[in-house]
């Protein structure tokens, strides 16, 4: 395939790309090539949803507003009918809900255009979500709650064929032998959870197992699947996935301070790759306060960057959540700077072509767009403005 | 004041005067312990007032603050679904309510204490890929909301309860110092009066006795002069003849000795 498209460039434009080294152009040439036939469509309007995403303008008229009709109002232009059935000062959680309903909609739209290796990367997309659902059912089954009212609280993205029959099942060896082997997850249970960690784990550890086997399974996906491997769908997809399994690892650690999860346990949640991997995990999983983590991500130059900005680790080490409860004086962050982070990963995403990566990248820019509006309504029903500034806005 | 009309229906005797006025000092005695602890009463009332104010307003603050740390949890986890995992983790209440009874002048004020129980929340780690910080600090956060809202349960209740009592109390005074002060005033009046009139019948009954008796003493006194006048006379006759008679009966004894 390489020899016939080094002759196909050659014979078209020899001259073109003289300065170059030769196999890197085979390369990226035979993304620019291919990419397009099977994909290209779909990439389009990847991008032009992303040119809907709201601005710093828009969130800057959003913050004028003084109440959620306003609020209503200015998204009126990007979210246009989603918003139109609601009622006069919804609360903020329909608002989000229809912000998500969006986003939904225009994710089946591509999801259904997709073919090949895009399929399968979007499906890899959705499984995240359905560790959540799945996590959801899981929590109550074990309850024995009617797990059908369940359904509507799950996340829609995650949402998979089989997943109402979980709702058949009414123990959690049945719900784990016939039903979990159904469901695409299937693979990250294998071999690391039983029916009887089902029962005795707590929800959290589950979760945080199947995302753990997700990421690293995802991570492996972009760097070996032959349509992938290679191309810049994985160069800028490796990128993302290490810096969600670095995230997800600090995060791990620092909410694991003062619960009952052990040092042992607390390892096995770390993926094992990512920029951490393996001294900063090994580092992580011996650290027992914000200073060890600090010590233990220092190594990497961003999240020391993070953690020296949020002054964590050093004195007292409070501004450990989003806003950190403060005034909003002292700063964004830990998780507003890893929100910034992948936003910024996301944003760059757009600047490659030829990648599935810009999939990934606008439905986590949705998404934060989404939390955004939803903390700027939540703001301004609550009349606390002096906070509305903390969204991101990369755009 | 219907005035003599407002009494009680007793009749006037000694005895029930003096019931009367055992009541009249067991009345005014009661209005002062009453009025006395009605203002106690007022007293507490107007501070619990006071701090169902300042802990209606802190409410508000924290119900706030609170419902601000739900946003930052939605924010930060993204999306709702959070509540229904944390509800189904939480298996026994950390934050419980006791009671305990205070003793204002005599009214029985429940108050209650919130505590946390031993060991550590049972959802320590939901959200532990993100937003677990946040969730933790929502707990707190709605930990002092609910505390101040147990501080102004029992302001609340105390605050009812206090009301009610205080509302029967002035009505008691009232009662004892309008209608039932007045009432016996005006039946000791009465059975004085009455008492009054009775001794004045009685004494005119007596001064009309004696004067009776003395009129019948004098009568009997101007009968007797008159029959002793006569009698004298009569006497003196029988005397000399008595003394006639008994010197004649000497001398017959002395003369009887023959026979």
């Amino acid at each position: 395939m390489e020899l016939q498209l080094q002759t196909v460039h050659s014979s078209t434009s020899p001259n073109l790309y003289r300065a170059i080294s030769p196999s890197s152009i085979t390369f990226s040439m035979s993304e620019g090539l291919f990419y397009n036939v099977a994909n290209g469509y779909v990439e389009g309007i990847i991008r032009g949803y992303r040119n809907t995403l709201l601005t710093g303008q828009q969130y800057g008229n959003l913050t004028q507003c003084e109440n959620i009709d306003d609020v209503k109002l200015q998204l009126g232009p990007a979210y246009g009918d989603f918003l139109a059935a609601l009622p006069p000062n919804p609360p903020t959680s329909a608002l989000a809900d229809k912000a998500l309903d969006k986003l939904v909609a225009e994710f089946r739209y591509i999801q259904a255009n997709a073919t090949g290796s895009l399929a399968k990367f979007m499906e890899y997309l959705t499984y995240g979500y359905m560790i959540d659902n799945v996590a959801l059912l899981i929590t109550g089954t074990l309850h024995e709650r009617d797990t059908r009212e369940l359904l509507e609280r799950c996340h829609p993205l995650g949402w998979f064929e089989t997943m109402p029959v979980l709702c058949v099942a009414t123990n959690i060896e049945e719900l784990y032998n016939s039903v979990l082997i159904e469901t695409p997850l299937a693979p990250y249970f294998k071999g690391s959870l039983s029916h009887q960690d089902l029962d005795e784990l707590n929800i959290e550890i589950i979760r945080n197992t199947l995302y753990k086997n997700y990421l690293e399974d995802f991570y492996n996906w972009v760097n070996t699947h032959p349509e992938v491997a290679g191309t810049p769908t994985a160069e800028v997809m490796s990128e993302a996935l290490e810096f969600e399994a670095d995230r997800r690892s600090i995060n791990i650690t620092l909410n694991s301070f003062g619960t009952e999860l052990s040092k042992q346990d607390r390892k096995k949640l770390y993926p094992n790759f990512g920029k951490l991997h393996p001294e900063g995990t090994l580092m992580l999983s011996r650290a027992e306060d914000p200073e060890g983590v600090r010590i233990a991500v220092d190594g990497v130059h961003d999240y020391r960057t993070f953690f020296d900005a949020t002054g964590m680790g050093q004195s007292g080490g409070s501004g450990v959540g989003n806003m950190a409860g403060g005034a909003g004086d002292e700063g964004k962050s830990l998780e507003d700077m890893f929100y910034q982070k992948e936003v910024e990963i996301s944003k760059l995403a757009f600047t490659r072509q030829f990648t599935h990566a810009v999939v990934y990248a606008w439905v986590k820019l949705k998404e934060q767009e989404i939390r955004n509006i939803t903390w700027i309504a939540e703001c301004i029903a609550q009349n606390q403005k002096d906070r509305i500034g903390n969204y991101i806005s990369v755009f | 004041m219907s005035g003599a009309a407002d009494r009680e229906p007793v009749f006037a005797t000694r005895q029930s005067l003096g019931l009367m006025k055992s009541k009249l000092k067991g009345a005014q005695v009661g209005h002062d312990l009453l009025k006395r602890k009605s203002e106690a009463l007022t007293k507490r009332f107007r501070d619990i007032t006071r701090r169902i104010d300042e802990a209606k307003r802190k409410m508000g603050r924290v119900m706030q603050i609170a419902a601000f740390s739900l946003a930052e949890v939605s924010y930060a986890i993204g999306g709702a679904g959070i509540g229904y995992q944390i509800q189904e983790s939480v298996k026994s209440a950390k934050l419980r309510v006791r009671t305990k009874q205070e003793n204002v002048s005599g009214v029985f004020l429940p108050q209650f204490e919130s505590f946390q129980t031993e060991g550590g929340s049972d959802f320590a780690m939901t959200g532990l890929g993100k937003g677990g910080q946040q969730v933790q600090r929502c707990r707190e956060t709605y930990t002092r909301a609910v505390e101040t809202l147990v501080e102004l349960a029992s302001l609340q209740t105390a605050f009812v309860i206090l009301d009610e009592v205080i509302k029967v109390v002035n009505r008691r005074v009232n009662a004892i110092e309008h209608v039932i002060i007045p009432r016996t005033e005006n039946t000791i009046k009465y059975i004085n009066s009455e008492l009054d009139e009775l001794d004045r019948e009685e004494f005119f009954r007596l001064k009309k006795v004696s004067g009776k008796k003395e009129r019948a003493a004098a009568a009997e006194e101007v009968k007797r002069q008159a029959a002793n006048k006569a009698g004298t006379d009569k006497e003196n006759e029988i005397d000399e003849h008595s003394v006639e008679r008994h010197d004649v009966l000497g001398d017959q004894d002395n003369e009887d000795v023959i026979f």
